[in-house]
């Protein structure tokens, strides 16, 4: 038999066995959807029982029949409702062996099935079975996993201290997920202090002491100022990290950074002079002005747009330095300026 | 003395086999394709409820810039508007770019929105046609208008670009309807991978046939008219075979123009959207793998799944016919534009097997088949060539053709289940055998008509005859 003959024959074998498969799904999903309608319906019976709570344990225990669907509809259920009903809720939930069901599935189902169960047992926080399980799961081998087990972990509280979870997690050289900074403000909710620890120690990553910044630049414990002014004043230049620790800065609005913030106010890199004019603006670094205002003339636009910005922040002074510059200065400055004042009603 | 008989077999069979391994270079690369785009499939993340979307993402999702271009949209600018403002997004703002408009269009929305003239600092890194405008209100904080002289599509992106202050921004079709968590959907590389990622896509379904009400998608059917779909066919293989295994293999070369998430920064970088060209949202990707890989710098471009844009298809011969070459000369002035990168060490998988792809499936692809379509039928006709090689055309052009459509399919069913009734997997299995014959070898004859108008450097979009969505209720 010739190669082309055998690409025909193996071109028909595959379609052939394409088509079959399809037939075959198509049977399954026309038995589903039969089963689909029975589905719906007993949904339909369940949530007012859930609802209902103790009240309907006769009927509720039927349902343990069919314990996923209990426990897609019991989890789905729990997140819409708040306060005091979304506890009885949870230990219904609990009694009828929803927790159980979510902790097999994170132990034996699929990483997206892992994921979704890790999320869920979040509502759990008293069962002990449950939280151990989490924990657990930090060692989880599909790293989303291992993040979604420790953000629930951290909503409750419970979890571990965060240098382990900087190990586990692998926070800064296997993972860089923006959600670590939700974690760290989830931690630092409870134990601050285990933050604050990774922004002070010298071997922490940059990114994982960049998201422990972010996380507590809205905690107003200015004592961290100082510590972010210096790791500012030690940056190279074009660290990456460097216009985020000036947006810490900016976010605290505290005096004492100050003098970092001027230092790296005519720093050959666009980004770092346009975080500083804008930390300089919400710091209100009056004297700081006239170098704003000849930042109106930077060759980037978001160092005009930030300085211009910071302007407008700075009271008269910085209203000064706008008008003079509107009326007096060479372009890009006089436009920024004329536009600044425009757009915020100043002019 | 030269035996000529046999020279013309030696050369029917030199240009059968060119056709042959041609086809099946690109039949190969399908099925590579097909093994990625099921690894893809089987390692996302679960498809979650828009509410727990928002509890994870809310806190952390960078504010975006949605740019919405409008030209003579006078009749479904509002409608179009309302939509977007309804996006379940925390921080986002709508930037409707009316392109120089000869109807009403920027009249409907100072009427209807209450927009009025402001002023606003923006950038003027990006070149486009003036602006002659700003309007927002203070009332709808999330809308702004800018009216500007006309200058098509890419142009008034690239004004949106300007004048958005959002560190991403999102470019859509005026013809397409978003799904309301769209943006939450379509921001996860962003939240995943911050520094990496570039660009992402979402999926682009038909909406044809499906009911519609206030710009919204409430029930998916399959539309009655054949030419609509076979594209629901042919976009399941573009969207979840081809560039959802792509983007895996981190050489996704298009992110289409009716839905893209892109990070501002590096779009003005590379000039944003170019002019002059149809496929402007091909060369945009272009543009930033050539920059990312010139730098050294370690970048993804991403492709997500989740269905996240509905469009109207064309269901008029006529139309489609336009709308393929469009497609075809668009690829192709991106091809030659960059062609330098082609095979071209310094840009490594994006020169081999990015650009390589583009060269089988879209320039070498329609000739050689159309070419074979011709040549081999009649050979064999004439006898010159062995009934092995008409086979082997056929299993390349038609049989392999019904495993890919069909393979794709059954990822699609078996992996995110989207078509709601199980007579729709009969009727779109039966479009996936028929398709190779007739509607194949038609959509080849519009992609060479494209090359055509490339190679005679004809420009502009041709007549686009828009219906508006259609509901089927």
């Amino acid at each position: 038999m010739s190669t082309l003959y055998a690409l025909w024959l193996v071109s028909l074998i595959i379609s052939l066995i394409a088509l079959a498969i399809m037939v075959g799904l198509i049977i399954a999903r026309w038995i589903s959807q039969r089963r689909a309608r029975a589905r719906e319906a007993e949904r339909r019976r369940l949530v007012p029982l859930l609802l209902g709570g103790e009240a309907n344990g006769e009927q509720l225990a039927e349902a343990e029949r069919a314990p996923d669907l209990l426990t897609d509809l019991a989890t789905e259920l729990i997140q819409m409702v708040r306060g005091e009903d979304k506890e009885n809720f949870v230990a219904s939930a609990e009694r009828l062996g929803v927790a159980e069901r979510l902790r097999y599935r994170l132990d034996h189902g699929s990483p997206r099935t892992r994921l979704a169960a890790a999320e869920a047992l979040a509502d759990f926080a008293d069962d002990a079975i449950s939280m151990d399980r989490l924990r657990r799961a930090l060692d989880d081998p599909n790293a989303d996993v291992r993040l979604a087990a420790a953000l629930a972990l951290a909503s409750v509280g419970q979890a571990p201290p965060a240098r382990e979870l900087v190990e586990k997690l692998g926070l800064g050289t296997h993972e860089s997920s923006a959600l670590t900074v939700g974690l760290f403000e989830e931690v630092a909710r409870e134990r601050p202090g285990e933050i604050r620890e990774l922004i002070e120690a010298p071997d922490t990553h940059p990114y994982v002491k960049v998201a422990a910044i972010d996380a507590l630049s809205a905690s107003g414990d200015y004592s961290l100022v100082p510590i972010i002014a210096k790791l500012v004043l030690a940056a190279p230049d074009d660290a990456e990290e460097l216009p985020r620790y000036l947006d810490a800065l900016g976010d605290f609005g505290h005096p004492a950074a100050a003098s970092a913030v001027s230092k790296v106010l005519d720093s050959p890199e666009w980004k770092v002079r346009a975080a500083a004019a804008e930390a300089a603006g919400k710091i209100g670094m009056t004297d700081a002005a006239n170098r704003l205002a000849a930042l109106l003339s930077d060759s980037h636009w978001w160092v005009r747009f930030r300085a211009g910005e910071a302007l407008a922040l700075l009271g008269e002074t910085g209203r000064w330095a706008l008008t003079e510059a509107a009326e007096h200065a060479p372009e890009p400055a006089r436009s920024t300026a004329q536009l600044t004042l425009a757009e915020r009603g100043l002019a | 003395m030269i035996d000529w008989h046999q020279l013309a077999i030696d050369s029917a069979s030199t240009i059968a086999m060119v056709v042959i391994a041609t086809g099946l270079i690109q039949t190969g690369f399908y099925i590579v394709q097909l093994v990625y785009a099921g690894a893809a499939l089987a390692a996302r993340p679960p498809i979650s409820r828009a509410s727990l979307l928002w509890r994870r993402y809310a806190d952390h999702a960078p504010p975006i810039a949605v740019l919405a271009p409008a030209f003579n949209e006078e009749v479904t600018i509002v409608e179009s508007v309302n939509s977007l403002l309804a996006l379940h997004y925390p921080d986002f703002e709508v930037i409707v770019i009316n392109d120089g408009s000869k109807d009403g269009t920027l009249q409907r929305m100072i009427d209807h929105f209450g927009v009025e003239r402001v002023e606003r600092f923006y950038d003027l890194s990006v070149q486009h046609q003036p602006i002659r405008g700003l309007y927002a209100s203070p009332r709808l904080p999330r809308l702004l208008v800018v009216d500007k002289e006309n200058g098509g599509k890419s142009d008034a992106l690239n004004a949106g670009i300007n004048v958005s202050r959002a560190p991403l921004f999102c470019s859509i079709d005026a013809d397409s309807l978003l799904e309301s968590d769209a943006l939450l959907r379509a921001v996860r590389p962003y939240i995943e991978e911050p520094t990496l990622t570039v660009a992402v896509g979402g999926t682009i379904r038909i909406a044809n046939g499906s009911k519609i009400a206030a710009g919204r998608v409430l029930e998916v059917k399959l539309p009655a008219k054949f030419l609509a779909l076979v594209q629901i066919v042919e976009y399941l293989r573009a969207f979840l075979m081809a560039r959802l295994a792509l983007s895996k293999m981190q050489i996704l070369m298009v992110i289409s123009g009716a839905f893209g998430l892109f990070k501002r920064e590096l779009a003005v970088e590379v000039g944003g959207y170019s002019h002059g060209t149809v496929g402007e949202d091909m060369e945009l990707i272009v543009k930033l793998h050539r920059l990312l890989r010139d730098r050294k710098q370690p970048y993804r471009i991403e492709f997500i799944p989740e269905p996240v844009c509905w469009t109207e298809a064309p269901d008029d011969l006529t139309i489609l016919g336009r709308q393929r070459a469009r497609w075809q000369r668009g690829a192709l002035e991106c091809f030659f534009k960059h062609k330098d990168m082609l095979f071209n060490p310094r840009y490594g998988r994006i020169g081999f097997l990015g650009f390589g792809q583009v060269l089988i499936v879209d320039v070498l692809g329609p000739i050689v088949e159309v070419l074979g379509y011709v040549l081999v039928p009649l050979l064999w006709a004439v006898g010159l060539l062995a009934v092995e090689y008409l086979l082997a055309f056929v299993a390349i052009t038609f049989t392999f053709g019904i495993f890919v459509s069909v393979a794709t399919l059954i990822l699609e069913e078996v992996e995110l289940r989207r078509f709601p009734r199980a007579s729709d997997l009969v009727i779109l299995t039966f479009i996936s055998v028929i398709e190779n014959f007739g509607y194949r070898q038609l959509s080849n004859f519009w992609r060479l008509r494209g090359f055509w108008q490339f190679l005679r450097k004809q420009q502009g979009w041709g007549q686009m005859t828009r219906k508006g969505f259609q509901s089927a209720s």
